[in-house]
């Protein structure tokens, strides 16, 4: 139950980092590279800047209420019932897209990449057992295991980035800006739609659950700064080596760079190896999910406990990560079409909402008393 | 049509499991809420299972969503954000 969890900030950065890796290591450059060519790294980088803005608008929804979740920040800005209801539709369309999306990438990944004969169900099963072990282990056991991941995950990054830059070709990004800034946008958009406006769920965990709130906010930006420094190495390494072409044709660039990887004839078909690199960010990544998902249905409905819902969760993350895509030409116009304007809605507008509410509301308590003007509304207020 | 019946044995299996598991716990301290909203999710994740497993074909949620969406999106894509 949230309030009595707590994990300390470095905890918190080391999830964060990996959140933010998550499923976009596998996924961001083919897309960027297909709308930005060989600016698609400049594009990372100005999908940085947005996502840190971003997370600023995160941070100061926080600071208003440090105590609650996401959850409780719906209940006290929009009441009681409305904010229940608005939290469900928020979470039940969020599970469709998030988590069993994400478990969907995993699942093609390995039946198309790695072990084509296995049937997609069986994968999916395998992996969702461990999601749903460590999130019924509660956030303590995921943030813990996910100290203890980061330094075979940083250790899996640096190789492959080390060991890749033998292949790099300077003349793949030239010619810088040849179709000028246009495309940028569109592509700093995809970049950061998939990297940082899901980092609302994070708000589930974050003002709540972490002891120390402005270590925890220093600690929410260096983790996505890294994450997303490292995202945007992977796009630049994925154009330098492969070039635009390829890496828009491949669904998953950062693996087809690993296959790259020679040294000397002999180190060489180690891209399984790295392929643990993935299993891990996205392992981290359906977890905060998941973890999010429970503890709002439980916060929304008054639950004492929540572990419960994990295992019948998980039968509905399977069987949706089997039926969400029909096929993949669906999964990537979905993606394109349809994901960038929700998550827009979802980790823009309605934080961007949330906050007018809040100044609208103390604009009316502070006409009403206005002899203390020393009032400082911190929630308690609520409807 | 054998091995169809199979699966959904299966998925009945799984389901029996997990209500072995988790129900025992929760009717000894009494948490109604938390028993109504697991049977909720635990029939909605069978049915789907089962119909899955049955008939191979289930429309996705997404279309909905894509629906709602169309308006916003049309707009994203004429002003150029998305390809």
């Amino acid at each position: 139950m949230p309030g009595q969890i707590n994990i300390s900030a470095r905890q918190l950065m080391i999830l964060t980092t990996l959140y933010t890796v998550g499923s976009a290591i596998l996924i961001i450059p083919s897309g960027m590279a297909l709308v930005a060519k060989q600016d698609a790294w400049i594009a990372a980088l100005v999908g940085v800047g947005a996502g840190l803005l971003i997370l600023y608008l995160y941070i100061k929804l926080a600071a208003l209420y440090p105590q609650m979740t996401l959850i409780g920040m719906m209940e006290a800005l929009l009441g009681k019932w409305l904010g229940k209801a608005v939290g469900l539709l928020f979470f039940a369309t969020f599970f469709i897209n998030a988590p069993v999306a994400v478990l969907f990438y995993l699942g093609n990944f390995m039946t198309t990449q790695m072990i084509p004969e296995t049937p997609m169900p069986a994968v999916n099963i395998l992996f969702a057992l461990i999601i749903l072990l460590a999130v019924r282990l509660g956030l303590e056991v995921i943030a813990r295991s996910a100290e203890l991941m980061f330094p075979l995950f940083i250790l899996l990054y640096i190789s492959l980035t080390v060991l890749v830059v033998s292949n790099v070709k300077l003349e793949n990004v030239q010619p810088v800006l040849e179709a000028g800034v246009g495309p940028i946008w569109s592509a700093a958009l995809s970049f950061v739609s998939t990297a940082f406006l899901p980092h609302i769920v994070l708000l589930m965990i974050f003002p709540a659950s972490v002891n120390r709130f402005d270590q925890a906010r220093k600690a929410i930006f260096t983790g996505s700064l890294i994450g997303g420094f490292m995202l945007v190495v992977v796009v630049a390494l994925a154009i330098l080596v492969l070039g635009p072409d390829l890496t828009a044709r491949n669904i998953y660039p950062s693996y087809a760079l690993a296959k790259k990887i020679s040294i000397g004839h002999f180190l060489q078909r180690i891209e399984a190896i790295m392929a643990t690199m993935w299993f891990i960010s996205l392992f981290f990544r359906i977890t905060v999910y998941m973890h999010s998902t429970v503890t709002a249905i439980a916060q929304i409905f008054h639950l004492k406990n929540d572990r419960q819902l994990v295992l019948p969760l998980g039968i509905l993350l399977v069987v949706m990560s089997i039926i969400v895509y029909p096929n993949v030409p669906y999964q990537q116009a979905y993606d394109t079409k349809t994901w960038i304007p929700y998550s827009l809605s979802l980790g823009l507008f309605f934080p961007l909402l949330l906050l007018s509410i809040h100044a609208l509301k103390r604009l009316g308590t502070k006409k009403n008393n206005r002899p203390d003007d020393k009032h400082e509304d911190r929630g308690e207020d609520g409807a | 049509m054998l091995p169809k019946i199979a699966n959904v044995l299966g998925i009945l299996l799984v389901a029996a499991a997990i209500i072995m598991f988790e129900v025992p716990y929760m009717r000894k301290k009494g948490l109604k809420k938390e028993l109504w909203l697991f049977s909720i999710l635990l029939l909605l994740g069978v049915g789907l299972s089962s119909a899955k497993a049955l008939s191979g074909f289930i429309p996705t949620p997404l279309d909905w969503i894509t629906a709602v969406y169309r308006p916003f999106s049309d707009f994203l894509t004429h002003i150029g954000l998305i390809k």
